[in-house]
């Protein structure tokens, strides 16, 4: 009751006039960042954060929290158009629904896909509804060892499922933790690894550094990149025919399960539930060799398992302050610039923010159900526009994005060293995701094992002698070996690692 | 010219390197923070740990990297020579543009950043070319500093 209470209360707040608006322009810059190929949804929250600056907390994290989502459905066009993903969800995408554009069946396919993006997203928001306040209410209890084994499991799931190298996905975690440090000691006060710059006691600014990660990287690599053709296609019939909607409808309900399920653990990427829906799907399938030659399955899984995900991907972030994917850890950037934490505590702090944010989902996916059917055409004529133009937007905004923040060249600077460090790590392929979330916990982290510490007087037996924590610690230790040894399947691996 | 698969391997040891090159010094410089104070773990205690576990994970990821009989898997595309004048050219700019961020303000800034740039991206049309950076640099600038209310700096001449 308490919880229909809220979310009435939340509905009221996001159907603001002023609140709609945000949400409705998030919906429609984050479908553009997803249409926008080489802007991933990171890149692209992350940029656009300095329009929130004079916004209420609520308006700025409803307006990004639609930019994430949008961003997420968006990319689905470009995958269909032009066989190329806007955002790395959308990978699987490419396989069916640009076979069904070269058959000139574009429409349909970015029609189901609207539609099971849409399914998808309101059933796990309806779940975030249900799940999210007894998930706040247990968190509540968790101490800082707790919170300490949580983060690391956290961590170790991204690492461990992050990409082809176990190793290598541990040092990029290691590295984010570390660069984490930089700046003055939050408990004693000491400068630490400032080379006695002062620009570095605040910390190397985590929004800078997804620019440059993802931003700055993206462009660089994208203008290496040949310029692909738009297929021609009819766009006209979007609404799929009556066999079509038979083919589709268990799919989507399958490809919603999935991308839900998924998105409640913290690290599984974005790719995975798409890709495990598309494989469960093909599996399933009687006629499997129809998948790769334009199976409308093979677009309605993966799109309503990518944006159930997208929205069930909040629950971790919002009930435990554990953020997925680097997008979410944006997200928790968001969060903490407003003055926020995201976790169990923001429930009793604030819940009037929490729960105008989440009504906002509900919202948001009608937006874009609306945005992406009736002017689909819109959006894909945007896919003509020259790519120089699209490169110079984006440095425009993230030039401002990365000096707005603390109104410093110095973090111009930190973006650029990170675009170049961040095309480094695409072309070798080492994963970028661990050093992300490594980054934005690593303050938590450091935070939560010298209070466990300091309430042992030192002692490490704290975090063994707590049964929850032994467990959590147990679990992430699971998943690390299980990595060493592969123990997840091949295809999964693969896809995570792109 | 290395190819894809040799460049990738080199392209590992390289970042394994400077992965080292960023732990040793760290690991180093953590020991001159206390460790362990009468509160408890002091201000190098984290940092420490994280810099021995960096250094050592590194080290191993080299070793393996440079022993591996078999490059498969490992493969880069490498830039053609205008892809890679394209991304030298727009650091070039960016790096430009953060110089000059402050003492000319953004709109005397981002007008010649923004032409620069779709020059050497390729862009041919003058007008284009001239509206975007327009565009850009005083349009963007009136939305971001009077509607949105984003700080951007006003240079000496008052732009």
């Amino acid at each position: 009751m308490d919880t229909l209470t809220h979310l009435m209360a939340g509905l009221s707040a996001a159907l603001s006039l002023q609140n709609f608006a945000f949400a409705l322009i998030g919906c429609v810059l984050g479908t553009l960042i997803g249409v926008l190929p080489g802007l991933g949804p990171a890149a692209g929250t992350a940029i656009l954060i300095p329009l929130t600056f004079k916004l209420d907390p609520t308006g700025a994290l409803i307006m990004l929290s639609a930019i994430y989502y949008g961003a997420m459905y968006g990319g689905t066009i470009t995958s269909v158009l032009i066989n190329v993903p806007g955002e790395a969800a959308s990978v699987v995408t490419c396989i069916d629904g640009h076979q069904m554009a070269k058959q000139g069946r574009g429409g349909t396919a970015l029609g189901i896909a609207a539609i099971g993006s849409f399914v998808g997203g309101i059933f796990a928001t309806f779940a975030l509804v249900i799940v999210a306040p007894p998930l706040a209410q247990v968190a509540l209890k968790f101490g800082p060892p707790e919170f300490f084994a949580l983060m690391l499991v956290g961590l170790c799931l991204i690492t461990g499922l992050g990409g082809r190298s176990l190793l290598a996905g541990l040092v990029m975690a290691v590295l984010g933790l570390l660069i984490a440090m930089i700046g003055i000691d939050p408990v004693r006060g000491a400068p630490r690894f400032t080379l006695g710059i002062p620009s570095l006691y605040d910390g190397l600014g985590f929004i800078p550094v997804v620019m440059g990660l993802f931003g700055v990287a993206e462009i660089l690599l994208a203008v290496q990149q040949p310029h692909r053709q738009v297929i021609k296609t009819d766009l006209a019939s979007l609404i799929p025919s009556r066999e079509e909607w038979r083919r589709s409808i268990g799919a989507i309900g399958r490809g919603t399960g999935i991308g839900f399920f998924l998105g409640l653990i913290p690290g599984v990427g974005s790719i995975i539930p798409t890709f495990v829906a598309y494989v469960f799907e093909k599996r399933l399938s009687k006629t499997p060799e129809r998948f790769g030659n334009g199976a409308i399955e093979g677009v309605a899984a993966p799109e309503s398992a990518n944006n159930a995900y997208a929205n069930a991907a909040m629950i971790p972030l919002l009930t435990l302050g554990i953020p997925s994917s680097p997008t979410i850890a944006v997200l928790m950037g968001a969060f903490i610039i407003n003055g926020l934490t995201p976790g169990p505590f923001l429930f009793q702090e604030r819940p009037d923010l929490v729960w105008a944010v989440i009504a906002s989902f509900f919202l948001g996916n009608i937006l874009l159900l609306v945005l992406n059917l009736p002017f689909v055409g819109l959006w894909a004529r945007i896919l003509h526009l020259p790519y120089q133009y699209v490169c110079v937007g984006t440095l425009t905004f993230c030039i401002i994005g990365a000096y707005s923040l603390q109104q410093n060249v110095f973090d111009i600077y930190v973006m650029i060293a990170c675009g170049v460090i961040g095309y480094g790590m695409r072309k070798i392929d080492m994963p970028i995701a661990p050093l992300v979330l490594g980054l934005i916990l690593g303050p938590f982290l450091e935070k939560s094992l010298r209070t466990s510490l300091e309430m042992s007087a030192g002692d490490f037996s704290i975090f063994f002698t707590r049964p929850l924590c032994l467990v959590l610690l147990v679990l992430a230790a699971v998943v690390l070996v299980a990595s060493a040894l592969r123990l997840p399947p091949r295809e999964i691996r693969e896809a995570s690692a792109g | 010219m290395p190819n894809g698969r040799n460049a990738a391997k080199r392209g590992w040891q390289i970042a394994c390197l400077c992965l080292l090159a960023i732990f040793v010094p760290a690991l180093v410089t953590s020991l001159g923070y206390s460790l362990i104070d009468a509160l408890g773990p002091g201000p190098g205690f984290f940092p420490f740990w994280l810099s021995l576990i960096g250094a050592v994970l590194s080290a191993v990821m080299l070793a393996q990297t440079t022993l591996a009989k078999t490059n498969e898997g490992m493969e880069i595309s490498l830039p053609d020579r205008r892809g890679a004048v394209q991304a030298l050219g727009m650091l070039v700019a960016l790096t430009a543009a953060a110089a000059l961020f402050e003492p000319l303000g953004y709109r005397l800034t981002m007008l010649p950043f923004i032409a620069a740039l779709l020059v050497v991206l390729g862009a041919r049309s003058p007008v284009a070319i001239a509206l975007t950076a327009l565009a850009g640099s005083f349009g963007v600038f009136y939305v971001f500093y009077h509607w949105l209310k984003v700080p951007l700096p006003v240079g000496v001449l008052g732009l």
